[in-house]
């Protein structure tokens, strides 16, 4: 079973409306973080590769497999943005149901879904009825039918939306073992943070676009037209100044509260200045904090500049 | 894992749901109506004294429990196996499961069948029991051409559900319009609703128990044959052209 996920030159049109342009990306293991504002595609490339929409233009491969096909569902295991259920259901039952609809035998089936509900920390409330179960409840509900056939690949629709602190931490520590365990995890959120502490790799996505994808970092130093801003605390804030404004990577310093915050065009050639800055006049540092590298920020400023 | 278990736990999965529906207890509404017209048509003062069978046959089992109660509670079950499914936005949990379409369409075709089938045979048995004697000859004559309309009317809701989005209120149109009153319609153009099939068996079986059929110039029926026929391949064709449509729809279709 191969834990890959291939969109190749994807495009998906709703009649005159496109909602993917040309998006051509591979997902293997680990989790990948797709982030994006509401409406920018990240549903439309989850369900093409769940095999609910057809691309228009390109192909959706799921483990090799074309993504509408019976053999590509059997490596997926995919948690929809839906709230709904067989409301009717306990979550144990509904959990089951989902196993038995992978044809499993009966005593397997027990086995499958004893486990997925231990997985998602639901083993004791499993008997409640989906109808009487809370927003994080059903979420992880929703997670163990996404989990119950062990499947190398998982699409997680907003899987973390409404669930409680403590329930985000257990699932968080879930989805890392289960990367561990070698599954490919795309994970979608509107919510950059969430998925920043999250994702080994991201994908940003705007207008349908793939705007982005690496680690955050990589992003981020794909950015070298885009200034990112430094804030560095040190005894000797007004010389350091002095000294970094000459260097040509810096294009602004300034002083805030006793710590210098500096505006650098390219950080890679920033921090190696700095770093011989500082042992050739032996300031000593106390703290040195990138303020706009996370994927807020750096989400922001994809979004600008393919305006 | 096996693709038939899985598809066996869908038919028991879907057959429970049916079961257990709302849609069930609407089916149960138009058979009560039958019941109360035939206890009073059967104990009041209107009994069945004279021309008993051709009285029970067309004055009830034709006219209103094969033109309007069989495809009305068949309805309730073909209308809610797959439509329920796409009103409750459940569907998309069975979709993303590695199960073909076309076994998709026909595990709910499969739940449903037991189910209409057993309503409408079971009620027309336990009408022809009320009526008595004229009902056990009633019952031998007419149980093939319900059992094969009510197949009729499954596969063509099920082609309903998966090619209309309201296809519940397509349906009841279609039950209303062009059971009622083009079924009924002078002319070839009745020729368009399963009843005129049904209708064509049941006068055929009823005729030497003393149904009297209707003048052949107004009604110009087929041979039973052909009837029978006909009603399995209203079943059939409907049921492919149904998993054709359903393999191609992409999911935002179906909700």
């Amino acid at each position: 079973m191969t834990a890959e996920l291939t969109f190749d030159r994807v495009t998906k049109f709703y009649g005159s409306v496109i909602g993917v342009n040309d998006v051509d990306c591979q997902i293997g293991p680990g989790i990948t973080g797709l982030l994006g504002a509401n409406g920018a595609g990240k549903s439309t490339l989850i369900k093409l590769a769940s095999g609910q929409l057809r691309a228009s233009l390109g192909r959706v491969l799921v483990g090799g497999h074309d993504a509408w096909s019976t053999a590509a569902k059997r490596l997926l295991g995919y948690c929809p943005d839906l709230n709904t259920f067989y409301e009717e259901m306990t979550g144990c039952e509904f959990v089951w149901t989902m196993a038995s609809l992978y044809g499993y035998p009966r005593r397997e089936l027990k086995e499958r879904t004893d486990r997925a509900l231990e997985e998602v920390g639901m083993a004791n409330l499993s008997e409640r009825r989906m109808a009487g179960c809370s927003h994080g409840m059903r979420q992880r509900i929703k997670i163990a039918q996404a989990l119950v056939h062990d499947p190398p690949i998982l699409l997680l629709d907003e899987p973390l939306s409404g669930v409680d602190p403590g329930g985000r931490r257990s699932i968080n520590e879930l989805l890392f073992q289960l990367a561990e365990r070698g599954k490919a995890i795309l994970i979608s959120s509107h919510i950059l943070v969430e998925i920043e502490h999250l994702a080994d790799r991201v994908l940003m996505i705007a207008r349908g676009r793939l705007i982005a994808s690496g680690t955050l970092a990589e992003v981020r130093s794909q950015m070298e037209d885009h200034p990112q801003l430094v804030e560095i605390a040190c005894e000797q804030t007004r010389r350091l100044a002095a000294l970094l404004i000459e260097s040509e990577t810096v294009l602004s310093a300034e002083l805030h509260a006793g710590r210098l915050q500096v505006r650098t065009a390219n950080a890679r050639r920033f921090f190696a200045a700095l770093n011989e800055l500082v042992l050739e006049q032996g300031i000593e540092i106390e703290r040195l904090e990138t303020l706009d590298a996370g994927a807020d920020a750096i989400f922001n400023y994809l979004q600008q500049s393919t305006r | 894992m096996t693709p038939l278990r899985a598809w066996l736990m869908l038919v028991w999965l879907s057959f429970r749901r049916l079961l257990w529906s709302s849609n069930a207890l609407m089916a149960l509404v138009p058979l009560a109506g039958c019941l109360l017209f035939l206890l009073k048509r059967r104990f009041g003062e209107h009994g069945f004294s004279e021309h008993q069978f051709d009285r029970f046959s067309n004055g009830f089992l034709i006219e209103i429990y094969l033109s309007i109660v069989v495809p009305l509670c068949t309805l309730a079950f073909a209308a809610g196996s797959i439509g329920g499914e796409r009103e409750d936005r459940t569907l998309l949990f069975i979709l993303v499961r590695p199960l073909a379409r076309w076994a998709v369409l026909l595990a709910k075709v499969a739940a449903t069948l037991p189910l209409a089938l057993g309503i409408t045979c079971g009620a027309l048995f336990v009408f022809c029991t009320l009526a008595g004697e004229v009902g056990q000859a009633a019952w031998s004559d007419y149980v093939p051409a319900v059992f094969l309309a009510t197949l009729a009317y499954v596969g063509l809701f099920h082609l309903f559900a998966v090619a209309f989005r309201y296809s519940t209120i397509v349906a009841l149109v279609y039950a209303l319009l062009v059971e009622v009153l083009l079924g009924h319609a002078p002319g070839i153009i009745k020729r368009v609703a399963v009843n005129y099939y049904g209708r064509t068996l049941m006068y055929a079986a009823g005729e030497p128990d003393g149904l009297a059929p209707p003048d052949p110039h107004w009604f110009e029926p087929f041979s039973p044959n052909v009837a029978q026929w006909t009603l399995l391949g209203f079943f059939v064709v409907s049921l492919v052209i149904a998993a054709l449509i359903f393999q191609r729809r992409e999911y935002r279709d179906l909700t």
